[in-house]
């Protein structure tokens, strides 16, 4: 488990100070996929940069399995960061290594016998999928191949969480896809906690189970993916969550109601329900749904006749059929 | 007809095989100095590369005053640090003529040369890269063995090139010092016999000696260097 109690982050700059965490508790549980999201400048490459104290705290406690990172020795830092896998946006490969020599470097570090690391870079290729490109360079290697040794490369000493900053963001959306699901893989079948650091929803959406929404520095709200998305709370979430709603929808009306899709409705055809079996005709005025794993997860936004009985019909037929809906849109 | 196309030295050098000693000479003291100035260098610029703002380990007041000597020395025309060093060779060496003094003067203006150039090769080296060895735990020590040099091989053996090239245009002045190679037989023999046909011969010479270094270096530098696509590498990689 990793715990930030406190964490802030100030850099010295020419004009003052810029903060870039401030007063950041989180606590990210063992086995998640913790999303930490937001625009960017919100800090959120930072944040990830202190699990590992690649950037050091300005004040605030980094908790590693209840240990204070922030306060260790320089070589139980260095074992520490052993235990942290990290993946980058650039994949920040070396180019001048062939991708099972880049496997084979932290081990390198370790000091792993180098029959042991020889099998063990083939059972990490292999695991990614790269086995034929063991020898070839990165700049032989496409955006997605490259990523994949890198994922490789950050498993390679068995860590127990692993970081992801923007690690998809150079990446289209079919290459971006497979990425995620590798990651989803690696921590179903290899318990690995990850942290995923992005700007883009649908990253979230696809593989996390916990989420932080990260606004000018501070944590806006956190909580499980389906509550957060589904219910976002703070206007930054809303922002990012719905975005098209907010844009078109503003200042709402008793006749507007924002349907909520988070994995638990039924497979019922709502919309026609309502105009067959109330009687009530609606008129769909924003729809965003999706369906993983066979649920259906997203937002509806409907616009109902402007009269009082209609609308309470609807919202009992609703109510019925346990479909969550927002009057305030 | 002889003697008015070719010089009278011209025939004596050629008789005694002056020519090649002094090829020979040029390219020992090129390559012995360039070898002990990287000895030197190399360090000094791994150093310069790391303390500085931003570097692996800033230690600013150490880079400070590393790069003040180092520009110092830098900023001294090699003629000049010749005459001041005398003395010194004359110290260390117990002797401030010939070839070994030669080396030794060479040296000192070229490590300086050198640590610069290394410095910015060390300094091309993408931050990211370094940043990912530091999140796998990697020490200071293990940066530098493992990323830094290993990752700025082609860049380092540019480098190495021009470096080696500048030392060879400095070894040309050994004839002050009573040393060898072509530029001291250019300017102590054939230039006070006024005899052209030796200059120009000496002339040639360099120009196919610094063109071979050229060539083998950078031949060697793209060979080595990973990140360059080669044809059929790159059509490989896109039918798979």
């Amino acid at each position: 488990m990793i715990e930030l109690k406190n964490l802030t982050k100030i850099y010295p700059s020419k004009a003052g100070e810029t903060v870039a965490l401030e007063n950041i508790d989180l606590v990210i549980p063992d086995g998640s996929v913790f999303g930490v999201i937001g625009l960017s400048g919100a800090g959120k490459s930072t944040l990830v940069r202190c699990l590992n104290l690649l950037e050091k705290p300005t004040r605030g406690q980094v908790l590693i399995d209840g240990e204070d990172i922030t306060a260790v020795s320089k070589k139980r830092l260095g074992e520490l960061r052993r235990s942290i896998g990290m993946i980058f946006q650039n994949f920040n490969l070396l180019e001048q290594r062939t991708a099972a020599a880049n496997v084979r470097f932290p081990l390198e570090l370790s000091k792993v016998p180098r029959e042991e690391a020889k099998k063990r870079v083939e059972e990490l290729l292999s695991l990614v999928g790269l086995s034929e490109k063991a020898d070839s360079y990165p700049s032989q290697l496409s955006g997605g191949q490259k990523q994949r040794v890198a994922i490789a490369r950050a498993l390679a000493t068995n860590p127990k969480y692993l970081l992801c900053d923007e690690a998809t963001s150079a990446l289209d959306p079919t290459t971006t896809e497979s990425i995620l699901q590798l990651l989803k893989k690696i921590n179903r079948e290899l318990g690995v906690t990850i942290v995923v650091i992005t700007h883009e929803m649908r990253v979230v959406e696809s593989i996390c189970t916990d989420v932080a929404v990260l606004d000018q520095s501070r944590v806006a709200e956190a909580g499980k993916v389906e509550e957060v998305f589904s219910f976002p709370q703070s206007e930054i979430a809303k922002q990012l969550i719905i975005p098209g709603l907010i844009r078109s929808l503003k200042g709402s009306e008793a006749n507007k109601l924002r349907l909520v899709f988070h994995g638990e409705t039924s497979d019922t055809p709502v919309i026609s329900g309502l105009a067959m079996e109330c009687g009530v005709p609606a008129n769909i005025l924003y729809a965003d749904t999706r369906r993983i794993d066979g649920k259906t997860f997203g937002h509806m936004v409907i616009e109902l006749p402007q009269d009082e009985r209609q609308i309470t019909a609807a919202k009992q037929y609703l109510r019925a059929h346990s479909v969550v809906f927002k009057e305030e849109i | 007809m002889n003697a008015l196309l070719v010089s009278r030295l011209f025939g004596q050098l050629v008789e005694t095989n002056a020519f090649p000693l002094a090829v020979w000479e040029t390219i020992y003291l090129t390559f012995a100095s360039a070898a002990v100035a990287y000895l030197i260098g190399l360090p000094l610029g791994v150093l310069l590369a790391v303390t500085d703002r931003g570097g692996l380990k800033p230690i600013l007041w150490l880079n400070k005053i590393v790069g003040i000597v180092v520009n110092i020395f830098r900023s001294i025309p090699f003629i000049i640090l010749m005459v001041a060093l005398i003395p010194v060779s004359r110290a260390i060496l117990g002797t401030s003529i010939g070839n070994g003094a030669m080396i030794f003067m060479l040296v000192v203006a070229a490590a300086p040369y050198v640590a610069r150039m290394v410095e910015s090769s060390l300094k091309e080296v993408d931050a990211g890269v370094v940043e990912a060895a530091k999140s796998m735990g990697a020490s200071t020590f293990q940066i530098i063995r493992k990323v830094y040099l290993p990752e700025a091989k082609p860049s380092l053996l540019v480098g190495a090139v021009i470096s080696t090239v500048t030392i060879l245009g400095y070894s040309a002045m050994a004839g002050t010092i009573a040393a060898g190679g072509l530029g001291a037989l250019a300017v102590t023999q054939a230039r006070p016999s006024n005899a052209q046909d030796v200059i120009w011969l000496c002339v040639l010479l360099i120009v196919i000696i610094v063109q071979i270094i050229q060539e083998l270096g950078m031949y060697l530098a793209t060979r080595t260097d990973k990140r360059v696509r080669v044809k059929g590498r790159k059509k490989k990689a896109k039918a798979e």
